[in-house]
């Protein structure tokens, strides 16, 4: 088989482009040396939508009155927007959207036939190649993420916030360095050997299988670069920290402490440029949380079809969830790098991939956008049925970045009303 | 043409066009011709207006179809519209008929081409596209190549799906992300089976009892009776008296024998049942269950069973349906009269070793010696030597490759991972370090994670995989090798011979647990959590119950070749005692498992009325007949319905009680466009109504709005009295139902499409891809031969064995 070389460069994406040098030697990317500044994204998705009634508002433009749950937002109204009546196109009501929110794949609730694309971070790395000593940190408070490769691949999640505390910021005993080093080193080595067997398979192979097999050495070969990567990175000391190793919240039902650690983690990743690319998948569990005054599942509540008893303690239930989402704002506003608030440095797209639980229904996202270098303190509101893409604000996003992006998803432009500040 | 006003011809013959260019992929001349001038005017004047333009209809563009039918895509929309044009299904009953004779001759032109083309793509590269072992094929692949139990299912993520189930070639990627998996699960594997220790951990062998384990020890609750030798009862259910011997945490991990020894007091002569539960592990459906077992009354018995325990963990127990602890509390526990379980000790064995070093690691490395290589915090650490590495390696690697890759290896095959040995060697590897490095590379390589099959009918080897892939979700053992190396597994009867042999084996248990458990949803069983408002009698024992009769109930028809339509409906079904109150069942008790027939005014038999299933078709709330309805159409009748139009929104359900569900889909039913398909999803789903989130029998719905309050055992429930259900509907047929009962009797009628549907089921999940419009024949065929041996289930394995689809690639 003739392994496509066109094929390889573009599904291993910018980092084969890369020449070699330049794409293993680490780089650092501050605003001190006068070119460029480091942009950071994190994109969080809550599972079960946020009570419409409750989030949005009622006007729109810049007066807005804040509604119930973004009036605990108050001191930050000048640096986020509101955004209603945005959607993904072509997704059916069904908790599977979850699998589109950040690639805006078409239909994941048919499941058969379903193939998914590339996340926003994901696409975002490919331009960040390099800068710092992850990527992308894809992370979850249960189960799946939010970050799919190019081939629509699942990149695998961090569940547990010691273990990612530790990769970014504990050195190892002697022999356990040792031992990385082996596996590093190992893996390269095997990884060769394997790629050169992409040269002796038979010609006569389908089309289907081939791309199979392209697929798989197209991997080898990523991975390869991934752990060159890794191999260099393993070789500068790991940032110190004042913060503890954080004890892992094991209640499975616990979404409020789950996310407070992982905010606390991700705060402490962004501050030491250790990533800066994050997504964040919230806990929508069928357990009771342990919150005063909830008694029911928050699964359970957010499909409370309009029993008020339930809505009320959805409401009590989210407020807590928005409030940790509030001290992570209050932790990057009250961190400084190179004399600016890193709140400024870094964009925040909250959502969830449902809009209203109780009917499953996909339509009119709750959208909460922090953060960066946009013209915030607005409430940006859309018809839900002749609205543009989600994907419009994704390129809205990349761009405020500095990633030169004109298209990506479903996206037919950038979103309108939303305005970078110089 | 270009005066024509359709886009269709424009397009058409522009693609067309473009295919010329390729002499091999273009359609004959004549047949270019013959469309344009008699078919085109005919898709125009009766398919165009609606499968065309922006949105067209079923996401058949007609304008921007290929006649191009070496591509997959265009034989398959192709196939459906040459057979929905046959059957009459298009064009819609509210629009003109086409003349006959012109529907004719077009589809008698179509369809035999298509199939030519589909049968040439499939000579050139096979029916199914090449598949990557998923998670759990990989785990147990590893488990019987390498000798050793380990969790690496977790480790890796989860596998897409495709029609249904996740051994789909199709719907498998690779990624950089997933190799790095793969790279850490075979180290994880690989530490497990080579051993560098010189001696087996120190064995634990000891009676333990539970008074010295958490939280027996440490409550204050008076909830404990202790009696003589470290016996204790335990009365109260309550979660945070689960109890444990965890003195014993032990510090090497390995299988562990356990022994329990247990008994009722003051039961009358009912036994108490318990659950077992590994600590470390979260309990949800199965995971984290060791067991569930039924103390007798009277005489003590001891319950044995062996689990492999990672380090530092333990297990628990605790007693199922007694007091709560602030009940028990009340009187005390000396003087508490209900009934309680009395747990006379554990006996704890273990790590068990058949041999040192253990099998696993002779099975890498035979008898080669090994010598003291001390590291870090391990000094008696040793290693495997080799007096001539290389002359070793190689023999080590060809006996290793052949298994890990399914196959005979020639010298090629093994040269890659001989020369990592030599480059680790000469890198100052040590000779173990350096077999390692290669092992690792062989199983990450294609050759073991993908099964690799040629077009055409399958070589002994690939069939081997396949049937051993089928029936035990692992590679083929030393019997099914040898018959591959022999060449006569694919004598009939040979075949015949090996899957009863594999079906009669412990590892079929696999078959059941990845196909039902994708086929009837039973793996979705934790996805939803019932309301305990709604459902307060839901717990993890009836949870655990509702997979096993499901599964059990399977193994039945299965192992007793019973037939299909078994699954509609039955007189008998297995149950236990929880499963069993649940169906309102009388005289089954404890947590064993018997067939039980059912009584006539059941309302149970067959897999719709199993709670399982109910359970899993609903959303812990509420039900919805349209979920249902388009579930069993999937599932049972093999007939899927289309995905809802994207501009209709889902219905937003009402649990106060207001509205029942029928009255909110009437609505929407009365329009026509809806109509069309709600007629034929809607009516099972409304069979369905009659059993509620749980699988429970309602004649009313729990609402928490208004309504009479509810009263069970003597306890004021939380909901209260809804609407009536109302589960009678109509067919498509028109044939009319008034509840479930008849509506089972209704799909009863049509035997040869439930085969139909389970075989196509079964051909999905043993070939890694659905049967396609061009295998119908090839699915009747199986059908037809089932028929004549009564629809028996294990009589249909066998048959789809000996199909052709199934032996060829």
């Amino acid at each position: 088989m003739k392994l496509h070389r066109r094929s390889l460069l573009r599904a291993a994406g910018v980092a084969i482009a890369l020449p070699l040098l330049e794409a293993l030697v680490p780089k650092r990317a501050r605003g001190s040396d006068g070119k460029s500044v480091p942009k950071r994204m994190v994109c969080i998705n809550t599972p079960l939508g946020v009570h419409p009634a409750f989030f949005f508002p009622k006007d729109t433009g810049r007066d807005y009155e804040l509604s119930p749950y973004l009036e605990a937002f108050k001191e930050f109204r000048e640096q986020f927007t509101v955004i209603s009546g945005l959607s993904h196109p072509d997704i059916g009501p069904s908790h599977d959207s979850n699998q589109s929110f950040l690639t805006a794949a078409p239909h994941p609730e048919r499941r058969a036939g379903f193939k998914n694309s590339i996340s926003l971070d994901q696409f975002a790395a490919e331009h960040l190649y390099g800068q710092t000593r992850f990527a992308t940190l894809p992370l979850s408070c249960e189960g799946s993420g939010l970050s799919w490769t190019k081939s629509g691949a699942p990149v695998p999640t961090e569940s547990w916030p010691s273990g990612v505390f530790a990769r970014l910021f504990l050195e190892g005993r002697p022999d356990e360095v040792q031992a990385q080093a082996r596996r590093l080193a190992d893996g390269q080595s095997v990884l060769d050997a394997v790629r050169d067997q992409a040269k002796k398979l038979e010609m006569s192979i389908g089309v289907g299988d081939r791309e199979k097999l392209d697929e798989y050495f197209t991997s080898v070969r990523e991975l390869e670069q991934r752990l060159a990567q890794a191999e260099a990175w393993s070789k500068k000391p790991k940032p110190k920290v004042d913060a503890k190793q954080p004890v892992d919240v094991r209640n499975s039902a616990d979404l409020v402490g789950k996310t407070r650690l992982w905010f606390d983690l991700i705060h402490l990743a962004l501050q030491t440029d250790s990533s800066r690319l994050v997504t964040l998948q919230l806990l929508g569990t069928s357990s009771v949380p342990p919150i005063q005054g909830v008694s029911q599942g928050h699964h359970d509540l957010s499909h409370h079809g309009q029993d008020p008893l339930k809505i009320a303690q959805l409401k009590v239930l989210e407020l807590e969830k928005m409030k940790t989402l509030l001290t992570f704002l209050q932790q990057l506003r009250d961190t400084k790098e190179d004399g600016e608030n890193l709140l400024d440095r870094t964009t925040i797209f909250f959502s969830s991939n449902l809009a209203d639980a109780s009917k499953h229904s996909v339509k009119n996202m709750p959208v909460l956008l922090a953060g960066g270098k946009f013209n915030h303190g607005q409430h940006l509101a859309f018809d839900e049925n002749k609205n543009p893409p989600l994907c419009n604000l994704f390129v809205s996003m990349l761009q405020q970045m500095g990633i030169p992006a004109d298209k990506f998803g479903s996206s037919t432009g950038t979103l309108t009303g939303l305005e970078i500040r110089g | 043409m270009v005066g024509q006003r359709s886009g269709i011809s424009f397009i058409l013959s522009a693609s067309l066009f473009l295919l010329c260019a390729h002499a091999t992929a273009a359609p004959p001349d004549e047949d270019i011709v013959r469309f344009q001038e008699k078919f085109k005017p005919f898709l125009t004047k009766h398919c165009a207006a609606c499968h065309s333009g922006d949105k067209p209809k079923g996401n058949l563009d007609l304008e921007k179809l290929t006649l191009d039918l070496d591509e997959a895509k265009a034989r398959e929309h192709w196939t459906a519209v040459s057979e929905r044009l046959a059957t009459g299904d298009m064009p819609p009953a509210d629009r003109p008929r086409p003349d006959a004779q012109e529907l004719k001759s077009f589809t008698e032109w179509l369809a035999p081409r298509v199939e030519a083309a589909e049968k040439v793509a499939r000579a050139a590269q096979g029916r199914v596209v090449v598949r990557r072992l998923n998670r759990i094929e990989y785990e147990n692949t590893i488990r019987d190549l390498l000798g050793v139990q380990v969790n690496l299912k977790e480790q890796l993520p989860l596998d897409s799906s495709a029609d249904g189930f996740d051994n789909a070639g199709a719907a498998h990627h690779t990624s950089s992300f997933l190799m790095e998996k793969y790279l850490e699960a075979a180290d994880t594997a690989l530490n497990m089976a080579i051993s560098n220790r010189p001696k087996p951990p120190p064995l634990v062998s000891k009676k333990y009892s539970i008074k010295d384990g958490h939280p027996v020890k440490n409550t204050t609750e008076d909830v404990y009776r202790f009696l003589d030798e470290g016996e204790v009862v335990c009365f109260c259910s309550s979660e945070w008296h689960n109890v444990s011997a965890s003195t014993f945490y032990p510090q090497d991990g390995g299988n562990y024998r356990f022994r329990i020894s247990a008994s009722a007091i003051q039961s009358g002569d009912k036994p108490v049942t318990f659950r077992v539960t590994a600590s470390g592990t979260r309990l949800t459906g199965l995971s984290g269950l060791v067991s569930y077992f039924d103390a007798p009354p009277g005489r003590p018995k001891v319950f044995e069973f062996t689990r492999h325990m990672e380090p530092r963990t333990t297990i628990s127990l605790l007693p199922y349906g007694l007091a709560g602890a602030n009940t028990v509390k009340q009187t005390g526990a000396e003087k508490w009269e209900g009934p309680g379980l009395a747990i006379q000790y554990i006996e704890i064995d273990g790590p068990l070793y058949d041999s040192w070093p253990p099998s696993s690691h002779k099975r890498l490395f035979g008898d080669l010696t090994q010598k003291n290589f001390k590291a870090y915090n391990f000094s008696d650490r040793v290693e495997v030597v080799s007096d001539q590495p290389l002359v070793d390696a190689e023999r080590i690697l060809k006996t290793f490759t052949r298994r890990a890759f399914r196959r005979n290896v020639a010298a090629e095959d093994i040269a890659p991972y001989l020369s990592i040995v030599q480059a680790k060697l000469d890198g100052g590897y040590t000779f173990e370090q350096a077999m390692r490095a290669a092992f690792k590379g062989v199983l990450i390589s294609p050759d073991f994670l993908f099964l690799r099959e040629r077009p055409g009918k399958l070589d002994d080897f690939a069939l081997a995989c396949r049937l051993s892939y089928f029936l035990w979700s692992t590679m083929p053992d030393d019997e099914l090798f040898e018959l591959a190396e022999q060449q006569t597994l694919q004598q009939p009867t040979v075949l015949r011979k090996q899957v009863e042999r594999m079906l009669a084996s412990s590892k079929a248990k696999a078959f059941t647990e990845n196909f039902v458990g994708q086929w009837l949803g039973l793996r979705e069983i934790d996805s939803t959590e019932p309301s305990h408002i709604l459902y307060p009698e839901f717990d993890h024992l009836l949870k655990v119950s509702m997979i096993r009769e499901t599964e059990l109930f399977f193994d039945e028809v299965l192992q007793n070749n019973l037939s299909l339509t078994n699954f509609i409906a039955s007189d008998f079904t297995l149950l236990n005692g929880r499963l069993a109150k649940h169906y309102g069942i009388p005289d089954v008790v404890g947590w064993e498992f018997q067939k039980t027939p059912l009584p006539p005014d059941s309302h149970r038999g067959g897999v719709l009325t199993m709670a399982s299933v109910l359970k899993v078709t609903a959303n812990g709330t509420t039900t919805s007949p349209v979920l249902r309805g388009a579930w069993v159409l999937d599932r049972i009748l093999g007939a899927p319905a289309p995905p809802p139009p994207d501009n209709v929104s889902a219905i937003d359900p009402d649990i106060r009680g207001a509205t029942t569900i029928r009255e909110q889909l009437a609505k929407h039913r009365a329009v026509e466009s809806c109509g069309v398909c709600h007629r034929q999803i809607d009516p099972p789903g409304f069979a369905l109504e009659s059993f509620d989130c749980i699988g429970g029998w309602r004649d009313w719905y729990r609402v928490t709005g208004n309504g009479a309050s509810v009263t069970v055992d003597g306890r004021r429930m939380a909901y209260h009295k809804g609407k009536p259900v109302d589960p009678s509907d109509v067919m498509p047929s028109g044939e009319k139902f008034e509840n479930v009962d008849q509506f089972k009797q209704l799909l009863l009628k049509d035997k040869p499409q439930l085969a139909r549907a389970i075989t196509s089921k079964l051909i999905t999940y043993s070939t890694g891809r659905a049967p396609q419009p061009a295998d119908r024949q090839a699915v009747d065929e199986i059908v037809a031969k089932n028929a004549a041996e009564e629809y028996g289930l294990r009589s249909l394995v066998h048959e789809v064995v000996q199909s052709e689809i199934f032996q060829t690639k």
